[in-house]
């Protein structure tokens, strides 16, 4: 089972190795599947473009080399040819775009009632996490990164600003980033699926410590999150499951 | 000197120091735009061998934070502000007049004068290394607020933001230059629909810039009253808007991105023809293509913006994808040249392909990038490095290559070598895919872009290293180049007038051209006057 499983991945990366896909992280949030999905779809029309056109430049150079000093037939044009190359991609792009306006909607939606709501503020060069209705409020340094505490499961409203210049909010393994910028709350809602530790960073350059602006996202059981918010943040009663992914 | 010149018309490189510096003939200006924008190549070249190496394995101390931002800074702006727009323009300016076959520019004066305004520009920009606090470390975008006074003290930016600004001054009067030259100086005969494809993408492109460089102008000048003289446009905190300037610059900057690639599709198709030996294919179409390409981008600058939640991210989608049709469109017509065609493989040529092969693995990431969902992920990542590199580096600067190649015994007379010029092609075509291709993983891994360290993370030391070794490989191979440039000057072999079999009216003439171009035209009733002159048994009906 555990073989068949490596087996299937170990294909699916070959053949997905080609632009990129190869290395994108599961996807830990149920948003995180969607955008998954988006990247499998544009990578598969994106091989099969690169094929057709890298053998369309190719064959020529291997078929039609000067043999000798006549020269070929002095065609230019064929209006027929030209109309199909131009509809066949246009088909194409509706197509693409048809997939990206439906998972973009999916992502973006913002539920009615999120489970818990979180106030994200950038800083140079770090982060301020406040829970809201609680007394909770997380403030990292850039050599102290700051904790990103989420249940399991259930949904995560963050809204998010910056005090200064601009950052942005990535977690790799979410597939996601907005950006953080004074004057404009940033809304969206994040429902992990899997306990485990993720790294998360800041995204845009801000200066000096930019590289040293992350944080960890720490998803737990709702057990555990019940738990966490009752001691006010303290990660003592946290349970010491999952990994750092 | 200048009167021994008019007896002996063909001896340009005799001029003195002087006369270049005072000339207003459209030849020795597009030389100096050129070899200026060469020489920033090298500077930003050597400048992205710092980067690599810092970036070479994790936790490297080379250099530290604020020294990092300021060579990606300069990097970034260098390639593109003093290196591949200049000598796109410093092509055009050698080229134009003699494709149409005029004399000069229309404006002889003003040409001489962008470049010298763009020579300043060049020198404003890199003296900020002079001052207290460096350069502009801000990157190439320049973001406020982190570009204002209150974040970015020193006067680096300062300088930064004034030699854009001249920078775009230059520009936008060669715009000008450009359109009226081609508009009000074709020979007789020189019909629109018979200028070579190279002039008409430098229509297309001269009309961009006239649209897209006063945002540019207008935003710097707004940061720099917000920085100098109390301004507030971008200052949250007293009801302006950092998101006016993401528009604003983007307004300019997307369209920028197609100045420095139109007039490279030109140059493409200008090789790959006389290298397939047949006419191009598809002529109205392609430039039908650059017209809806120039179009289409003035419309899709919000798509730098989409993460941050306040554009419609679906229209800029739509109209992004969009432009992959008429660049979809050039692709066949440049297959459709090769097609049954009798190809030979010159250096120009290699580097015609390679810049198709790069390219389109930079239009198919492009394609992905314009995809809301999937620039989430890959925005402001080593995926976009690798992007925009394949589009900048595997697509401008390969082209830069080819028209090097293809022009250089045009320009100075002199034949480059083509066993040198192959192994040039080698190592920059392998260095490169080995330096960007890798950094597609690094980007969908999590590696963001403009960090001076990172953590011992997996797999990313082995592949930021590849990337490192790539550059070197790269590095090798302009080192080729110049020594084939050096050893080509020195040479006493003259080159040919016509060494490829080319077809536009540049072709015509002697190498290098006399000072006033031409002693004579052929008939022009094509878009290929020379090869109809000299094969008339060949001449087509039709097309023209
Ligand atoms: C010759 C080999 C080159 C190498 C090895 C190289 C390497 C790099 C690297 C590693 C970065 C990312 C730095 C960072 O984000 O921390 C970068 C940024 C950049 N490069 Fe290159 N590059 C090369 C050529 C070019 C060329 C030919 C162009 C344009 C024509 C170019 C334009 C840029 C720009 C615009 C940036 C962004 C700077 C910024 O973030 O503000 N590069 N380069
Ligand atoms: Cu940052
Ligand atoms: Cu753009």
């Amino acid at each position: 089972m555990r073989s068949a499983r490596t087996l299937l991945a170990t294909s699916l990366l070959l053949c997905t190795a080609g632009c990129g896909v190869y290395a994108l992280p599961a996807g830990a949030t149920t948003q995180a599947q969607v955008l998954r999905q988006d990247w499998m779809v544009f990578t598969l029309a994106g091989l099969f473009v690169a094929v057709v056109v890298f053998g369309l430049i190719l064959f020529p150079l291997f078929v039609w080399r000067r043999r000798s000093n006549d020269y070929p037939v002095q065609f230019s044009q064929n209006s027929k040819l030209e109309l199909i190359y131009t509809i066949i991609p246009l088909l194409m792009v509706i197509a693409l775009f048809a997939v990206t306006y439906r998972d973009e909607i999916i992502v973006e939606h913002l539920g009615a009632h999120p489970a818990n709501t979180v106030d994200v503020l950038a800083f140079q060069w770090s982060w301020r996490f406040h829970y809201v209705g609680t007394a909770i409020n997380i403030v990292g340094m850039p050599n102290a990164p700051p904790q990103l505490v989420l249940p399991v499961d259930e949904t995560t409203r963050i809204n998010l600003t910056s005090s200064d210049v601009n950052h942005e909010f990535w977690v790799p393994a979410f597939l996601f980033k907005r950006d953080a910028i004074a004057g404009v709350k940033n809304s969206f809602d994040l429902r992990p699926i899997r306990v485990g530790v993720y790294l998360g960073r800041c995204a845009e350059f801000c200066g000096f410590d930019h590289a040293l602006m992350t944080f960890t996202v720490r998803v737990v059981s709702q057990a555990d999150y019940a738990r966490w918010l009752r001691a006010g943040g303290s990660s003592i009663v946290l349970s010491s499951e999952g990994a750092t992914l | 000197m200048s009167r021994a010149i008019t007896t002996a018309p063909s001896s340009l490189a005799h001029h003195g120091i002087i006369e270049w510096l005072t000339s207003t003939d459209h030849k020795h200006v597009g030389i100096l735009y050129m070899c200026t924008g060469i020489f920033y190549f090298l500077v930003a070249g050597l400048l992205a061998l710092v980067i690599r190496a810092q970036l070479s394995q994790p936790e490297m101390t080379l250099v530290g934070p604020h020294q990092y931002a300021q060579i990606f800074t300069l990097h970034g702006t260098a390639m593109i502000f003093l290196f591949v727009v200049p000598f796109a323009l410093g092509l055009a300016n050698f080229l134009i007049p003699l494709q149409i076959g005029a004399p000069d520019m229309a404006f002889p004066r003003l040409n001489a004068f962008t470049y010298w305004l763009f020579f300043f520009a060049g020198l404003t920009i890199f003296s900020g290394a002079l001052v207290n606090g460096g350069a502009a470390a801000t990157g190439w975008y320049a973001y406020a607020p982190l570009s204002e006074i209150s974040v970015s003290t020193g006067g680096g930016q300062d300088l930064w933001i004034v030699g854009l600004l001249m920078s775009s001054i230059s520009g936008i009067l060669t715009a000008v230059n450009f359109i009226t030259t081609i508009f009000l100086y074709r020979a007789p005969g020189m019909t629109m629909w018979r200028l070579p494809i190279f002039t008409w993408e430098m229509v297309a492109t001269s009309l961009l810039i006239l649209m897209a460089f006063p945002s540019l102008a207008a935003v710097l000048a707004m940061l720099f009253i917000d920085r100098h003289f109390g301004g507030k446009f971008f200052d949250a905190t007293a009801g302006g808007n950092p998101v006016l300037y993401q528009h604003l610059f983007w307004f300019f900057g997307h369209p920028e991105v197609y100045i420095m690639i139109l007039p490279f599709f030109g140059v493409i198709s200008e090789i790959i023809p006389v290298f397939s030996r047949k006419p191009i294919f598809g002529y109205t179409g392609l430039v039908l293509s650059a017209f809806a390409i120039a179009g289409l981008s003035m419309g899709v600058w919000a798509h730098h913006m989409f993460t941050t939640g306040v554009v419609t991210n679906a229209f800029f989608a739509a109209v992004s994808f969009l432009i992959a049709v008429p660049t979809g469109v050039k692709f066949f017509n440049w297959v459709g040249t090769m097609w049954r065609g009798s190809i030979v493989f010159t250096t120009p040529m290699l580097f015609a392909i390679g810049f198709m092969l790069n390219f389109l693995i930079g239009g198919i990431t492009g394609v992905m990038v314009a995809s809301p969902p999937i620039d989430f992920q890959a925005k402001d990542s080593y995926f976009l490095v690798s992007h925009f590199h394949y589009v900048l580096g595997g697509g401008s600067l390969f082209a830069i290559f080819g028209a090097i190649y293809f022009w250089f015994p045009k320009v100075f007379g002199k034949m480059l070598s083509e066993r040198l010029g192959m192994s040039c092609f080698w190592l920059l075509f392998i260095g490169f895919n080995t330096t960007f291709f890798v950094m597609q993983f690094l980007g969908v891994m999590g590696m963001p872009r403009r960090i001076y360290t990172y953590p011992a993370l997996p797999g990313w030391g082995t592949l930021n290293l590849i990337a490192s070794i790539g550059s070197l490989i790269m590095a090798v191979g302009v080192l080729v180049f110049v020594w084939d440039v050096v050893t080509a000057s020195l040479s006493r072999k003259h080159a040919p007038d016509d060494p490829w079999g080319g077809y536009s009216l540049e072709w015509w003439t002697t190498s290098p051209p006399p000072e006033y171009n031409f002693t004579s035209l052929p008939p022009i009733r094509s878009e290929r006057p020379v090869f109809d002159a000299k094969h008339p048994e060949l001449v087509r009906s039709g097309n023209s």
